[in-house]
């Protein structure tokens, strides 16, 4: 494919974004993607196909399957920060030494009753990590897992325990509100 | 916390914003199972799987992320519109200096250190690789060194990591042209791991995967080839790209060709050649079709090659490449052998042979040389081998004959002075010199 040239590239960019817009608008509305996070998804996309436009032979698709992978990307990240936060405040929490017994028990009591919902092996897993303070070197001995797959399996348990600390908002409509459909 | 935290508080909390401190509180105050704190958490980190929408809630408006992204977007491109109009000549000025003094500008000129040169120079080298492989590795070398320089934050992170991908993945095919096989697989490791921090491009990995399967092929690493080329034509199908799809079957029956398999190679290169869009690359179309008619020589199908060929021959001087032309001389050569115009056909090996031998393509001029020693024998001309035989010397110092391709050279050479080389030590010692290409190291066995 032969490099356009400024007026060239610029209207073939053009047509292509405006023609591709609906397409886009209904991948972000899907995602539910912030309005205010939309533009960098949006712009990081469009200055790839911009360097790669000789490359690229079917641009339209190229973008749109970008535009959908960075969306994915978008909360994967989104979901690894939070649950980044809530692990560092457990273990804040349960290292906090002098804490009256009765808020230490209620910490306890409230925790347990989130990882009782978690699979057996995640619960295992956590309570080495917060009942404990093993390191990861140290699960991965007491598990039997190997030190390169630890970080993976830790993260995957403190994603499901993410989950089941927010579960009370996932499937429970407000008070009030209509249910949709 | 007893009390709610602030709806702004929740929002940084979940993109992990918050000082330890808050985080601490906000998390305790979750796990007292504050239903409507947790659903609004939820609903910012796992949107999908809210069950429930709000009454009447307006869909969400992108209007300004679009038209503030394009505005970035004709930015850029005016910018690279300019870099791109100015390559060529920085291309011709940086060409024009001798060895050490490009590499000195590719590191320390600023102007050279753009997207646009970068991408030129890139394309350039590639295009070397068909016509003079040693100038193509110091090209693609050169376009490491700027690759390497390009600014991150003009560019984006991710992007120059893609481009120095392509560049490495690109000076490692040219070292793989010219049989440095320890150098390419180096230099695909670094590509490989650049592009694991770049933008996750499946295009840009399909070319990287690619270029690596022909390196496995010619280290006889056959199934792990087959294996890259299945994620190449998976990466193809699922972006609708045909032509990707084509290059995976092209190079599919390449590599089998190299195993020995010419029925397979014919087969994979003609379905790859019925999915590329010659207009799109004819370059790539005429070396496939140059595969395929290698192959059907191979495999004994003559007529149809040469039928094929007279087909291919426009392509091949639309490239005007002049390899590309040199080979497709040799290949008339081959087949004009295989159905008796010797006179014609020898004419045209010594033509190509002395072309070959004025690049200094040392490996291609004793192929070709062997070509002809077999018509020669099959003619009983022994005096002609010998003189053959001895031409070979010069090639001897170019650069691309390895120590064991000279030995196994010179057992033709004494087998040519006492009148002993038979078409079967002809053959064995051709074979060698191909497989031994691929194989550095390997060993010629005289026969006994």
């Amino acid at each position: 494919m032969a490099t356009l040239d400024h007026p060239e590239l610029r209207e073939s960019l053009n047509i292509l974004l405006k023609n591709a817009r609906p397409r886009l608008e209904r991948v972000l509305r899907n995602f539910e993607i912030p309005p205010e996070d939309a533009e960098d998804i949006l712009q990081d996309s469009q200055l790839t196909l911009l360097y790669k436009w000789d490359k690229i032979r079917s641009p339209e698709s190229w973008l749109i399957g970008t535009v959908k992978k960075k969306c994915i990307m978008y909360w994967r990240k989104r979901r690894g920060s939070l649950c980044e936060a809530v692990d560092t405040a457990i273990l804040d929490l349960l290292a906090v030494p002098q804490a009256p017994d009765q808020e230490r028990a209620e910490l306890t009591c409230d925790l347990n009753r989130v990882l009782s919902r978690l699979s057996t092996r995640c619960r295992s897993l956590l309570k080495l990590r917060y009942g404990l303070g093993y390191g990861p070197t140290e699960v991965a001995e007491q598990m039997g897992y190997r030190t390169s797959s630890i970080r993976k399996v830790t993260n995957r348990c403190l994603a499901a325990l993410t989950r089941q600390l927010l579960a009370v908002g996932f499937d429970r409509q407000p008070e009030g509100e209509p249910q949709d459909g | 916390m007893d009390k709610h935290p602030e709806l702004s508080l929740l929002s940084d909390f979940s993109r992990g914003r918050l000082s330890r401190r808050r985080n601490r509180e906000i998390v305790r105050h979750l796990l007292a199972q504050c239903e409507s704190c947790c659903r609004e958490v939820a609903s910012r980190c796992f949107p999908t799987l809210r069950l429930w929408k709000a009454a009447g809630e307006p869909p969400a408006d992108y209007g300004s992320a679009f038209e503030l992204a394009w505005q970035e977007t004709a930015r850029r491109q005016s910018a690279l519109v300019s870099e791109r109009a100015e390559a060529p000549e920085l291309l011709r000025e940086l060409l024009a200096q001798p060895a050490d003094r490009q590499k000195h500008l590719a590191v320390n000129s600023l102007r050279h250190r753009t997207w646009g040169f970068c991408e030129l120079l890139l394309d350039g080298a590639r295009e070397w690789g068909f016509q003079e492989p040693v100038r193509a590795v110091d090209l693609s070398r050169l376009g490491v060194e700027i690759a390497e320089r390009l600014d991150a934050a003009t560019y984006g992170e991710a992007r120059v990591n893609d481009l120095k991908a392509r560049a490495w993945a690109g000076l490692g095919n040219a070292q793989r042209i010219c049989s440095e096989f320890r150098q390419a697989e180096e230099a695909f490791v670094r590509a490989e791991r650049l592009l694991k921090k770049g933008t996750g491009d499946p295009l840009e990995k399909a070319q990287l995967l690619l270029l690596k399967s022909s390196l496995r092929g010619h280290q006889h690493r056959f199934r792990e080839a087959f294996r890259l080329l299945d994620r190449v034509a998976a990466i193809g199908r699922k972006g609708g790209d045909g032509q990707l799809c084509g290059k995976a079957s092209v190079m599919r029956g390449f590599l089998v060709g190299l195993a020995n398999n010419p029925e397979a190679a014919i087969v994979h290169i003609a379905a790859g050649l019925r999915q590329i869009d010659p207009s799109a690359d004819p370059r790539l179309y005429m070396v496939a079709q140059h595969n395929l008619i290698l192959y059907l020589t191979e495999g004994g199908r003559y007529e149809e090659g040469m039928k094929l060929l007279e087909t291919a021959r426009p392509l091949y001087h639309q490239v005007g490449d002049q390899m590309g032309l040199l080979r497709l001389r040799w290949l008339e050569g081959r087949i004009g052998i295989a159905l008796g115009h010797f006179a014609a056909a020898e004419a045209v090996l010594r033509e190509v042979r002395e072309k070959l031998i004025e690049r200094e393509l040392g490996f291609e001029a004793a192929l070709l040389s062997l070509d002809l020693a077999h018509l020669y024998t099959s003619q009983g001309r022994s005096a002609e081998v010998l003189r053959l035989a001895q031409e070979m010397i010069p090639m001897f110092r170019f650069q691309d004959l390895h120590r064991e391709a000279i030995a196994a050279l010179l057992v033709f050479r004494k087998a040519a002075e006492m009148e002993r080389a038979t078409q079967g030590l002809i053959r064995d010692v051709s074979t060698y010199l191909q497989e031994s290409r691929s194989a550095r190291g390997l060993r010629f066995r005289e026969p006994r």
